[in-house]
C-alpha cells in the first residue's frame, strides 16, 4: 500500500487534474491517519509541485514534525502562515516544533495586534483583498451613477455618504492587497536546515565566530555577498553565515 | 592449594619415621593417550599406569596401530600429603598408517590373584599431516615453564553484546607441593563480570594428560561475563604466584607465571532495535500475575511480572505497565531470585506494582511487552502479556468514602502533541497565482469605472436634449399638426378650394376623433366646443374652424384666404397637442 501510494504520487502528482488532486489529497489523509506519516507526506510534496494552499503547507509540516523533522516543519508552517496569517492551529503546531528547537531566542517584540486583526489585515488568503477591492470598486461605480441619477435632495445626500465611504473600503482594500502582494513577494525569512551553523561577523571563513545555530532557528536575511549571507537573528543579532544552510520561507 | 605447613612438616617427619608402613592405598590400573585424534604419520604416547600394586602387564590389543618406540618401563614412589603412591607405568609410543578409526583394546594386569583391565580406548586417525588440538598448542606457546602453567579460557569466542559466558582461570602443575601464594586477575575492560563462588579451592580429582605430559589441575576461579560494547575485546594474561617444592627441607621456589591472553569477538545486537529493548540477552520468560482484577474504589490491586531465565536478569528494569492515570501508583517491589554459576547467570527477578484505582469504572492496561535477543535464533523475540481488564466497583458508601474520595482536580495535561492535519478539500491553488496586479484584477477595477464614465457622458447628453421641455414638446405637437394637414397643405398648394377645405375638415374632426377616441360620426363642433373647455380659448377658435370649413365646402364663401385659415387650423392643433402632452 505504502509503494503504491508512492507510486502514484510521482507518476501522476506532478500533472494531476484538480479531481485527482483531490484524489491524492484524501489518500495522503488516510495514509497520515494510518500512520504512514512518509507515505502522506511523498503524495503531499507531489500536490505541492504545482499547486499550494495553506492547509496543504499545513498538512506537509504536520508530516515533518512526525517524522522528526523539525526544520523542515517549521519551515512549512511558517509557510502555511504566510498564507493564512493568525490560523489558530498553524500557529498552535509552529509553537510546539518551535519548543523542540535547540536555540531559545528573547524575540524582539514585533508589531502586531493580535492574531484576530493580523488575520483581518492579511485576509483569509492571498487575493481576499484584492477581491474586495474588486467588490468595492464596483459598488463605488454603482453608487455614483445612482447619485448623478437621483433628484431628491435627501437621497442625493445619503448616497454621497455612501459613495465616500465606498471610496474609504475601496482605497483600504487596494492598500491592504498591495500590502500582502509585497509580502508575498519579498520573502526575507528563513529557517536554519543545518543541524549547527556558524554566524561570522564578516563575510569571511576567518572571521570571528559570533553565534552558533541550530537547526530549525528562524533568521531574517538581509543581503548577499558572494557566498555569504547576512542574516538577523530574532534577537537582534547581525552576522554572515553560508546561503546553503538556509531555506527561505 | 593451601597447606599449612605444621601439618605438612609433621606428616613429613611422621612418613620418615615409619616408612615401612602404608597408608591405606588404593589400587588403580589405567590406559591413557595423550590425545584421540591424530594425523598419519605422527605419533601418540600410550601410557598403562599400575598404581599402589605390582604385577605382571599384559599388552593391549592395539588394533592395527604400529608401536615406534617402547615400551619404556618406568616406576615412581610418591609420598604427598602423608599418603604413599607407587606408580608403574609403561610408555608405548604409536602411529598410524592409514586413516580410520582404531580402537586400543583392554590391557590386563595380573594383581595378586586378581585380574584388573582398563578401559578401551578409541581414537581416529585423519588423512595427511593436519595439525591436531591447535588449541592446546597455542597454550603450549604461552607456557614458559612445562611444568606449571596456567590458562584462561572462554566458553566461547565470539558472542554478541550482552550474551553470558564464563572465563575459567585454570591452573596446570606437574610439581608435587605447590603453594598458591596469590594471584592478579586481568582488568576486564568493556565486561559486566560476576565472580562465580567455587568454594574452597582445591585440586580436581584426577590427573589431565597434555601432550603426554601428566597434570595436576585446579580451577583457581570463574568469572561469567557479559560484554558491553561490540568489536575485539581482549582479556590480559592473569598472573599466578606459587611457591614449589617447599618441604621439610626445602624453602622451595617462587615462581610467578602469566597464563595466555585471549581475544573475544563480540558482534554488535542487530540495528532494527525495537523500543522496548531491555538489556537481557539469552533466554527469557514472563509472567504477569494479578491478584483479584475486581476491587473497590481504593482497594489496592496486586500485580506481578516475574521475569526468568538465563540472561544477565539484573540488568532488566521496570517494564512501566500503562497504567490509567488516575491510578495511584507505587515505586515496584524487586525481588531477585538469581544464582550465578558456571552454567551462567539464571534466575527469576519479579516487579510487584501495587496501584490503588480511585475511580470506579472498567479499565483495561495495554499489555506488557518487553523485547529481549535471543542469540539462539539471533533474532529479537518479544514477550507480551495478555491484556490486562480490571473492574473496578464504586468504592464503600457513606462517610468514609466521602472523606478518601480526592478533591476536584484541574484536567491533567498527559503530553502535548500538534494538531491534527486538514482534511476535505484543502482549497489548493496553483502556485504563484494571485489575482491583484494580475490581467484580470486591472479589468475588474477599470471596467466598472470605464462604465461609470459611459453612464455619465450618456447621461449629460440626455440632460443638454431635454433642458427645455416645453420646447420638445411644442416641437413634437407642431409636427402631430403638420402631419395631420399634410392633405389640406398639398390642396392649398394645388389652388384647390374644394379639396382644401374637406382636407381641412377632416384633419380637424379626424384629430378631434383620435385625441378623445370619438367615433368619426360624434365629432360636431359642439362636441369640440365641449371636450376643448381645458384649451381656453382654442375651443371656441376650433369649432368656429370647423364651422367655417362646413361652410365653405357647401356655399362660395371664403372670408379670409385660405392660406390664413391653414395656419389657424396648425396652430390650434399644435396648441392642442402642446397642452395634452404636458
Amino acid at each position: 500500500m505504502r509503494t503504491y501510494a508512492i507510486i502514484l504520487a510521482l507518476g501522476i502528482g506532478a500533472h494531476a487534474s484538480a479531481g485527482d488532486a483531490q484524489a491524492l489529497a484524501d489518500s495522503a489523509a488516510a495514509a497520515y491517519a494510518r500512520g504512514e506519516h512518509r507515505a502522506a507526506l511523498a503524495l503531499y510534496d507531489s500536490l505541492n509541485a504545482d499547486r499550494t494552499s495553506a492547509a496543504l503547507l499545513f498538512n506537509i509540516g504536520n508530516c515533518h514534525f512526525k517524522l522528526n523533522d523539525v526544520p523542515h516543519a517549521i519551515l512549512y508552517y511558517e509557510r502555511a502562515l504566510l498564507l493564512s496569517p493568525g490560523a489558530d492551529d498553524i500557529q498552535a503546531n509552529l509553537d510546539l516544533a518551535r519548543s523542540r528547537v535547540v536555540d531559545r531566542m528573547n524575540e524582539l517584540p514585533a508589531f502586531s495586534l493580535g492574531g484576530g486583526v493580523d488575520r483581518f489585515l492579511a485576509g483569509a488568503d492571498n487575493d481576499q483583498w484584492a477581491r474586495r477591492s474588486l467588490w468595492a470598486m464596483a459598488v463605488l461605480c454603482a453608487l455614483a451613477a445612482a447619485w448623478r441619477m437621483a433628484r431628491h435632495g435627501s437621497v442625493r445626500h445619503t448616497l454621497l455618504g455612501a459613495c465616500v465611504l465606498a471610496f474609504l473600503v475601496l482605497a483600504t482594500s487596494v492598500a491592504l492587497a498591495y500590502r500582502r502582494n509585497a509580502e508575498l513577494d519579498t520573502r526575507v525569512q528563513a529557517i536554519v536546515m543545518s543541524p549547527r551553523v556558524e554566524v561570522r561577523s564578516e563575510p569571511r571563513r576567518q572571521a570571528t565566530t559570533l553565534f552558533i545555530l541550530h537547526e530549525g532557528s528562524k533568521v531574517s536575511v538581509l543581503q548577499q555577498e558572494g557566498d555569504w549571507t547576512e542574516v538577523r537573528l530574532t534577537n537582534g543579532g547581525v552576522g554572515w553565515m553560508p546561503p546553503a544552510s538556509l531555506v527561505r520561507i | 592449594m593451601t597447606m599449612r605447613s605444621a601439618t605438612h612438616t609433621l606428616l613429613l617427619l611422621l612418613a620418615l619415621f615409619v616408612s615401612a608402613r602404608t597408608v591405606a592405598q588404593e589400587i588403580a590400573f589405567t590406559a591413557s593417550v595423550d590425545r584421540t585424534t591424530f594425523a598419519v604419520g605422527e605419533n601418540i604416547k600410550l601410557v598403562l599406569t599400575l598404581t599402589n600394586a605390582r604385577g605382571a602387564l599384559t599388552e593391549p590389543d592395539l588394533g592395527g596401530l604400529v608401536v615406534v618406540q617402547g615400551p619404556f618401563e618406568s616406576s615412581a614412589f610418591n609420598f604427598i600429603n602423608g599418603r604413599s603412591t607407587s606408580t608403574i607405568s609403561r610408555t608405548y609410543l604409536l602411529t598410524a598408517t592409514r586413516p580410520g578409526d582404531y580402537t586400543i583394546g583392554a590391557a590386563k594386569a595380573q594383581v595378586g590373584g586378581g585380574l584388573i583391565t582398563t578401559e578401551p580406548i578409541r581414537v581416529h586417525v585423519e588423512k595427511g599431516a593436519a595439525a591436531a588440538g591447535g588449541g592446546q598448542a597455542q597454550s603450549q606457546q604461552q607456557q614458559k615453564d612445562r611444568d606449571l602453567f596456567a590458562v584462561i579460557s572462554l566458553t566461547r569466542n565470539k558472542c554478541r553484546v550482552g550474551e553470558q559466558l564464563v572465563a575459567t582461570y585454570t591452573l596446570y602443575c606437574r610439581y608435587n607441593a605447590i603453594e598458591l601464594v596469590g594471584y592478579e586477575l586481568p582488568k576486564l575492560t568493556g565486561f559486566w563480570a560476576e565472580e562465580i563462588d567455587m568454594g574452597e579451592l582445591q585440586w580436581e580429582p584426577g590427573l589431565q594428560t597434555i601432550n603426554g605430559l601428566q597434570y595436576r589441575v585446579a580451577i583457581i576461579k570463574k568469572q561469567l561475563l557479559f560484554p558491553q560494547r561490540p568489536g575485539k575485546l581482549h582479556i590480559d594474561p592473569a598472573t599466578f604466584t606459587c611457591i614449589v617444592n617447599r618441604s621439610f627441607f626445602s624453602r622451595g621456589a617462587e615462581l610467578k607465571i602469566r597464563s595466555n591472553a585471549v581475544d573475544l569477538e563480540v558482534q554488535d545486537l542487530p540495528v532494527n532495535k525495537p523500543a522496548d529493548l531491555c538489556g537481557a540477552v539469552g533466554d527469557l520468560r514472563m509472567e504477569v500475575t494479578t491478584g483479584p482484577t475486581t476491587v473497590k474504589a481504593n482497594e489496592a490491586l496486586d500485580i506481578k511480572v516475574r521475569f526468568s531465565g538465563r540472561a544477565n536478569l539484573k540488568l532488566i528494569d521496570d517494564p512501566k505497565p500503562a497504567f490509567p492515570s488516575d491510578f495511584e501508583t507505587y515505586e515496584p517491589k524487586v525481588s531477585d531470585k538469581i544464582t550465578v554459576n558456571t552454567g551462567g547467570m539464571s534466575g527469576s527477578r519479579e516487579f510487584q506494582y501495587l496501584v490503588i484505582p480511585r475511580h470506579a469504572g472498567e479499565y483495561s492496561l495495554p499489555p506488557i511487552t518487553v523485547s529481549y535477543f535471543d542469540p539462539e535464533k539471533g533474532a529479537y523475540q518479544q514477550l507480551s502479556s495478555g491484556e490486562l481488564v480490571f473492574t473496578v466497583l464504586p468504592g464503600e458508601g457513606g462517610a468514609t468514602a466521602t472523606i478518601s474520595r480526592p478533591d476536584p482536580t484541574d484536567v491533567q495535561q498527559l503530553d502535548r502533541d500538534i494538531r491534527y492535519i486538514r482534511t476535505g478539500d484543502l482549497g489548493l491553488r496553483p502556485m504563484g497565482s494571485r489575482l491583484f496586479g494580475s490581467w484580470p484584477y486591472v479589468a475588474g477595477m477599470t471596467a466598472p469605472f470605464a462604465l461609470l464614465l459611459l453612464f455619465l457622458f450618456w447621461r449629460r447628453r440626455h440632460d443638454a436634449e431635454h433642458a427645455d421641455v416645453a420646447a420638445m414638446r411644442r416641437k413634437g405637437a407642431d409636427k402631430v399638426a403638420r402631419q395631420r394637414l399634410k392633405a389640406a397643405a398639398e390642396a392649398l398648394a394645388r389652388g384647390e378650394r374644394d379639396g382644401f377645405y374637406t382636407a381641412l375638415a377632416q384633419a380637424l374632426n379626424g384629430y378631434l376623433a383620435d385625441r378623445y377616441a370619438l367615433a368619426p360620426g360624434e365629432v360636431t363642433a359642439r362636441v369640440a366646443r365641449e371636450r376643448l373647455v381645458p384649451h381656453g380659448d382654442a375651443a371656441g377658435k376650433y369649432a368656429a374652424l370647423m364651422e367655417a370649413c362646413e361652410l365653405a365646402r357647401f356655399a362660395p364663401v371664403e372670408d379670409r384666404p385660405r392660406q390664413q385659415v391653414y395656419d389657424e387650423a396648425v396652430e390650434l392643433i399644435a396648441r392642442i397637442e402642446n397642452n395634452a402632452r404636458a
